[in-house]
């Protein structure tokens, strides 16, 4: 809605242009060494890296489209951490980490990313639910946001799991869904 | 006789710098337009149009610590989004005098452009209810001319700049020259037909836009492309901007000197002849200072900075302005109140199966139908509020994990609709802007002040608004309905305007009838500072009427060898 673009809420999300504007594409293509990309240091460990990515597949995971992992998500998270938060998410968040991988060694001897699928989504729902003690309430709901947000945001989320009309060229108020079955990227 | 370097002097490019350029160019004059951002190029210079969000900083969203180290005010415009950073004024290098102020929220540009690259690029008119408002309550300084004299005004200006619109013959929002509108969506011709319906002094018509449906080849410039990514500037020229629209039009005539990075601290004035003298600019690359000469000056600095740099130009051996010899100058700023919106869900399950293609870079407005033939009975308030806003349909968002949270995000929720209503902040003398001269920013300019409060006139018409919007989204059939009335903050709607009022008594007001200054017969003064009320509707397209009103009418003067 106008409003919301208005402020810019909207753009941040915004489209792709037409190949006939090629300078646009080539700077983009160019610019992913800038921050804001990849981590500029490392937040996490060689675990909470393999916990992170398990994770992020568990809540997207593959299905007739790709998943987290192969749309970058544990990348995208570590550069969150390294580069967005304020220290106290941040370490609220690592400490959520640790909580939640003690939880699965202590219910199935294992790191998260080493248990059956069913167990994993027995303790994702344990963290959905406020079920592991001294697990901070909002791990789960934190840990799904920045899934989401990464996933939709991401190339792959954009145009294979939504679908993505650069140039849109008119705007119909009275589109089909049944034509797409799917979400428009924005 | 006197020599200058140029016929004229433009300060700022702008909505109204680009305008008073291209007028002034366009008839002979050779022209220096100095902009303090850094330069724009149409095209090239838009560093971020037609990047997917995966090409973007953060993914669009600047760190939070970055936001308010250096956009702490410039985030209300939406610098925290790093589609369009760049285009913003960094607070921290450039700042008010925090201290002193009360909460405004200075939105800034960075650029050559200004916000014309930026704005919502809602294009309406004002109305003989407008311009008639201050005589009519006895608030501020009466406006000394009619809407039916800047009528052509709009004209002339909605022709070039093409506006897509429709001719609904509302009094309080006088039709003008239009492409053939946006469409709207299903949802939202549900609306109209059932709120007109309803309430049958309502109406919802399509927000009148300056996002063209139309070619302009004349221009270089193609329709919109619903892409919905103006912030970050549109290679196509679809909507107006000095970049696609008035600076090319400027430079085509080879009258033109465009220098950027240049910030103007402050004009030189003879109070003998009663003329500016002389503009004086720093260079923020070298800090090096220049004046520079013309023999008349548009001042287009934007409202807030043009009445920084008017309070900053003093008489000799004095620390009052050369343009204050009415005492107004830097009172009655204003804002519009725009943090009232309120919303609805469409439940017509005929709806259901239609999403919206494309990114319409514009929606639907609900003219004012408050206070128009008098004062309304039941209404506690003077003047009235306008309301932009549209209906959509928002992505279903995540329930649970896996892959039934993945498909069920292949889903829609229902239509909803959401406006949020812009409301005429009454002119208040003591809503002041002001200099702080113990203060000085790297340039040398003292930093401003502002002490700008909404008061209970506003307070009762955004209250009004919320009862109001409620009240017709229930008529209308919507469910869900719920409103909310935010704090106002003087600044936030990026509407500020005054402090430099026209009017005709030069005792009670700083510009004359062709935005003249009183005080200096060779300057013009053409942005919102010279408005003396807000109206309710977006005021850009009342800029570019007045400024090429005064324009024609300076061309005028000089060819008279008046001034």
């Amino acid at each position: 809605m106008t409003f919301l673009d208005r402020r810019g809420l909207l753009t941040g999300a915004g489209a792709l242009l037409g190949a006939e504007l090629v300078a646009p594409l080539a700077r983009a293509l160019a610019a992913e060494a800038a921050p804001g990309f990849t981590a500029s240091h490392v937040a996490l460990s060689v675990d909470q890296r393999i916990l992170v990515a398990a994770i992020s597949e568990r809540i997207m995971p593959t299905t007739d489209t790709p998943g987290a992992i192969a749309a970058g998500v544990p990348e995208f998270i570590e550069m969150m951490l390294a580069d967005w938060y304020e220290p106290t998410d941040h370490q609220e968040f690592m400490n959520g980490l640790g909580v939640f991988q003690g939880s699965s060694r202590i219910q199935f001897g294992k790191p998260f990313a080493e248990i059956a699928p069913e167990e994993q989504d027995l303790l994702l729902t344990q963290a959905m639910t406020g079920k592991i003690s001294g697990l901070s309430g909002n791990f789960f709901e934190h840990c799904r946001q920045l899934v989401v947000m990464g996933y939709y945001t991401s190339e792959i989320g954009c145009k294979q799991e939504r679908v993505y009309v650069p140039v849109p060229g008119r705007y119909d108020g009275k589109y089909p869904y049944a034509e797409v079955r799917r979400v428009f990227s924005s | 006789m006197a020599t200058y370097e140029f016929d004229a002097i433009v300060i700022g490019s702008g909505i109204s710098g680009g305008w008073a350029a291209k007028e002034l160019c366009e008839k002979g004059m050779k022209v220096l337009m100095l902009e303090r951002g850094r330069m724009v190029e149409h095209r090239k210079d838009y560093i971020t149009e037609g990047k997917g969000p995966w090409q973007l900083p953060y993914r669009g969203s600047l760190p939070p610590a970055e936001v308010e180290r250096d956009h702490a005010m410039s985030k209300w415009g939406g610098a925290d989004n790093t589609a369009s950073t760049h285009f913003f004024n960094n607070d921290r290098l450039n700042p008010i005098d925090y201290e002193n102020s009360k909460p405004f929220r200075w939105v800034r540009p960075a650029q050559v452009g200004g916000k014309s690259l930026l704005w919502s690029r809602v294009a309406l008119r004002w109305s003989e209810i407008d311009f008639g408002a201050n005589k009519r309550d006895g608030h501020g300084s009466p406006w000394p001319i009619t809407y039916d004299e800047v009528a052509p005004w709009y004209s002339y200006v909605e022709k070039y700049a093409g506006i897509a619109g429709q001719k609904e013959g509302l009094r309080q929002l006088p039709d003008g020259e239009y492409q053939k509108p946006h469409p709207m969506n299903v949802a939202e011709i549900w609306l109209k037909d059932r709120l007109e319906h309803a309430m049958p002094d309502r109406k919802v018509i399509h927000t009148r836009s300056a996002n063209m449906t139309e070619d302009k080849p004349e221009q270089g410039r193609a329709r919109c492309q619903d892409r919905n990514m103006c912030a970050r500037g549109c290679s196509f020229g679809a909507y107006f901007s000095t970049q696609a629209v008035t600076l090319p039009a400027a430079r085509k005539t080879n009258n033109l000197t465009l220098l950027s990075d240049q910030v103007v601290t402050n004009l030189e004035y003879d109070p003998k002849t009663k003329r500016i003298t002389g503009v004086r600019a720093v260079d923020t690359g070298t800090m090096q200072a220049k004046v520079y000469t013309s023999r008349i000056v548009f001042l287009c600095a934007s409202a807030m900075a043009s009445n920084q740099i008017l309070l900053n130009s003093r008489l000799p051996e004095s620390d009052r302005s050369f343009a204050d010899s009415s005492g107004m100058l830097g009172h009655y700023i204003m804002d519009h109140c725009f943090r009232t919106s309120f919303w609805g869900t469409v439940p017509d399950k005929e709806l259901e199966p239609f999403i919206p293609y494309g990114r319409r870079p514009t929606g639907v407005y609900i003219p004012r139908f408050r206070n128009l033939d008098g004062q309304d009975r039941d209404a506690d308030f003077v003047r009235g509020y306008g309301m932009q806003g549209g209906a959509g349909r928002t992505p279903l968002g995540p329930v649970g994990f896996g892959k039934a949270m993945k498909e069920n995000m292949r889903g829609y929720g229902p239509w909803t609709a959401r406006f949020t209503a812009f409301g005429e902040c009454l002119p208040y003398k003591d809503n002041t802007i002001s200099l702080n001269p113990s203060k000085l920013d790297r340039f040398g300019v003292p930093l401003v002040v502002f002490n700008v409060t909404f008061r209970e006139n506003e307070q009762r018409m955004m209250r009004d608004a919320a009862i109001q919007g409620e009240a017709m989204m229930r008529a209308a059939g919507l469910t869900d309905v719920g409103s909310v009335n935010e704090e106002h903050v003087p600044g936030d709607a990026i509407h500020e305007m005054g402090g430099a009022c026209m009017g005709a008594d030069p005792r009670a007001s700083v510009v004359n009838r062709w935005s003249q200054a009183h005080d200096a017969a060779n300057l013009f003064i053409t942005d919102g500072s010279a408005a003396a009320s807000t109206s309710c509707a977006n005021p850009s397209m009342t800029f570019m009427a007045l400024t090429a009103r005064a324009a024609d009418h300076a061309i005028k003067l000089v060819k008279a060898g008046t001034i």
